[in-house]
């Protein structure tokens, strides 16, 4: 970014004029891309702003509500005390709340939790979407190699038992919710059959770990993320098998693998040079999409395996009707979809030369 | 396009670079068994350019593929042998392993294919893809590689650094095709298949392929073998046709042969249905019908539903190429009602005139 405008700088003549500028960045492909994005999340922000505030049930009523019914406090007494705790000014109109929470989020505050008295909603997030990204991304990258291999090795062996048993597995996978995957793991291994130790594999660590480079440390987060790992794992690979499948396959009926077979090249380098290669350029835009995905798609699992993520946190936000941690990370759902799409396009303009040319300078 | 006399055949040598005997070729389909290469037999000496002409569907195609061994799984090479010869060494394609086939392709026999539209990997670069294609054939220099191969961009008139340089997508139909046939030539294959070459090239792109082959055939020592529907095409470049039907060679003649001597019924039909532009308006004759279905071929000549010299033995017997002249053999059984019937014609139009 700062490169092109140096450059611009650098070529115009001098008394080189602001709409010139603007001119000259609007045309570069990799800036429209960042003010899209930005318009984007934008947008998305906003939405959820108000959408919140329409649901049914207000946190501060439910919250002053308790107060009467618990404490035995008036209704103006409970009003007041929650309009200090929570710091809020509960007659401001909406569009003043929403100026003040934008000014806010410019200066990177998401605003303080309402039930978790006055912890910042940055903080939360910090404490629980690491766990979430590790267990997810994880789970992520091996059912995508994975996938692409069983893909691979299903549509060269095209018709074989191999081929018949990884089909079906994957389809049938596939198509069961993960949340199914999950309480069926916890039933069958933990409960019924007792292979593994249900209860203390809960959390994202044992208590007392000190996190650490230490081996002892990324044993035990190992073993705590192991169900989750598994479950997404199970429930993902089948589309990746399938999609990498049929792309092979398509993949192996193009000239160009007939004449590279006609050249002489050695399987080795066909396979993936010729075939994988060009095979996984679509499922590498499913990919980056999929990471979008990593913090909105984990809410159930996380809450089946009691895992300390974030999807964790939203459930329970979303049980007590606390705005600004639900807010906090529906941005960051937001957020993380919006540059997964971005690297999804600036990765295949990467992989795919044909799509650089049409991306233009 | 005609040939306008009895080519020199100097550059031909005795040598028979590859040697093709009683091959059969079937498919696999749901309906039956394809026969789609019908005891081919031919030979193809050192420096000799053949063409197999035919219908769309003749086994044209199938017979290129199945002499580098490089048909799709559901086809078969039935029967028959294939013999390749480089230096008075025989090795029989049939016979070999894939390693052995693997090195065969490309360094002994290159086939380009028909459409070169697809024919690179479209996210390597030329000189990736160049590189790749020496290396699997032991090369290491990439020194040697790059100049080689600037110089026969050259020859196929590309600008060497520009295509090096790109991708597949930024280059034309055409350059793709001649990027092909360079790449061809990179490994002096003494045996060059040509599948359809000039198809799906405007005329002006065709006519420059076209000279490229001339001249590269005048300076390499190669056998070509050309596969096309495109008489004239065939009439620039070969010494000999093969003329294909049903799967069978119904006609093998030198080109000049082929053209004005033709003595079976399906290659006379042939050549009738090509315009021409010069010589005399004549009508153009399409040969009613459509070729047979391979699956379950007519009983005796293939031919005979269309031919209008067919016999009750044509119904009955398969006839088999027999020697009728110089070079040129047929496979008809009323090859001579067929040259008495032409002579009564020349006569003909010699009394119109």
């Amino acid at each position: 970014m700062a490169s092109t405008i140096t450059e611009a700088r650098a070529l115009a003549p001098a008394g080189v004029s602001i709409g010139s500028l603007l001119r000259k960045a609007a045309r570069n492909y990799v800036l429209r891309r960042l003010a899209v994005a930005f318009i984007k999340v934008l947008i998305v922000v906003t939405l959820t702003f108000f959408l919140i505030r329409l649901m049914p049930t207000n946190p501060v009523e439910v919250y002053i509500n308790e107060l009467i019914t618990q404490y035995g406090m008036s209704a103006d007494e409970a009003r007041n005390q929650a309009a200090a705790l929570l710091a809020i000014d509960l007659d401001a109109p909406l569009s003043q709340q929403y100026f003040q929470y934008m000014v806010g989020l410019v200066q990177g505050n998401l605003g303080t939790s309402f039930r978790s008295k006055g912890t910042p909603v940055g903080a939360m997030i910090a404490q629980f979407l690491p766990w979430t990204l590790f267990s997810v991304g994880i789970s992520l990258l091996i059912s995508f190699a994975l996938g692409m291999l069983l893909g691979m090795w299903s549509a060269y062996r095209r018709e074989s038992v191999g081929d018949h048993v990884i089909t079906t597995f994957s389809s049938i996978f596939s198509s069961i919710p993960n949340y199914l995957v999950g309480i069926m793991l916890v039933v069958l291994l933990g409960v019924q059959w007792k292979l593994l130790p249900i209860t203390q594999m809960r959390g994202s660590m044992s208590p007392g770990m000190t996190p650490g480079f230490t081996l002892e440390f990324i044993k035990d987060i190992f073993f705590h993320a192991a169900l989750p790992i598994s479950t997404y794992v199970l429930t993902t690979i089948g589309s990746w098998t399938l999609a990498m499948k049929s792309s092979t396959i398509a993949t192996l009926g193009e000239d160009y693998v007939t004449v590279a077979k006609a050249r002489g090249l050695s399987e080795g380098r066909i396979i993936t040079g010729y075939v994988g290669r060009n095979a996984s350029l679509p499922l590498f835009t499913s990919l980056a999409i999929s990471i979008g995905f990593i913090v909105g798609g984990s809410t159930l699992i996380e809450f089946i395996f009691v895992y300390q993520g974030v999807g964790q946190l939203l459930l329970n936000s979303i049980t007590s009707r606390d705005y600004p941690v639900m807010q906090g990370i529906f941005l960051i759902i937001t957020f993380t979809v919006i540059l997964a799409n971005l690297l999804a396009e600036f990765l295949y303009s990467r992989l795919d030369p044909r799509v650089r040319v049409a991306g233009g300078k | 396009m005609q040939p306008s006399s009895p080519r020199p055949s100097n550059h031909i040598k005795e040598e028979v670079t590859l040697a093709v005997a009683n091959l059969w070729v079937s498919y696999q389909a749901r309906r039956g068994t394809v026969k789609a290469v019908r005891d081919v037999s031919f030979d193809l000496r050192l420096g000799e350019t053949m063409a197999f002409i035919g219908e769309s569907g003749c086994g044209k195609t199938t017979l290129g593929l199945g002499l580098i061994r490089l048909l799709p799984k559901t086809a078969r090479i039935e029967r028959g042998s294939v013999t390749y010869t480089r230096n008075g060494i025989a090795t029989s394609v049939l016979e070999m392993d894939s390693e052995a086939l693997r090195a065969f392709r490309w360094k002994e026999c290159a086939m380009i294919f028909q459409g070169a539209q697809n024919a690179f990997n479209p996210v390597l670069r030329i000189r990736d893809q160049v590189w790749d294609t020496a290396r699997a054939h032991g090369e290491t220099n990439r020194e040697r590689v790059r100049a080689r191969v600037l110089e026969l961009f050259r020859l196929v008139s590309l600008d060497p650094d520009r295509v090096m340089n790109s991708y597949p997508h930024e280059l034309s139909g055409g350059m793709r095709q001649r990027v092909l046939l360079a790449l061809g030539l990179l490994l002096d294959p003494q045996l060059i298949i040509l599948d359809e070459p000039t198809t799906a090239l405007d005329i002006l792109t065709q006519r420059s392929v076209i000279e490229v082959l001339r001249s590269l055939r005048n300076q390499l020592d190669f056998s070509l073998m050309m596969i096309s529907h495109d008489l004239s095409l065939a009439a620039e470049l070969a010494d000999r046709v093969g003329t294909m039907y049903a799967g069978c060679l119904v006609e093998v003649a030198d080109v000049y042969d082929t053209y004005y001597h033709p003595y079976h019924p399906y290659t006379i039909g042939l050549i009738r249905a090509v315009p021409t532009l010069t010589g005399e308006r004549r009508d153009l004759i399409s040969i009613p019908g459509t070729p047979p279905d391979l699956i379950d071929p007519p009983t005796g000549c293939a031919f005979h539903p269309r031919c209008p010299y067919a016999s009750d033995r044509c119904r009955e017997e398969q006839p088999e190429l027999e020697t009728v002249g110089t070079r040129h053999q047929v496979a008809c059984w009323n090859w001579q009602a067929v040259l008495a019937d032409r002579g009564a014609r020349l006569i003909m139009v010699a009394g119109q005139e």
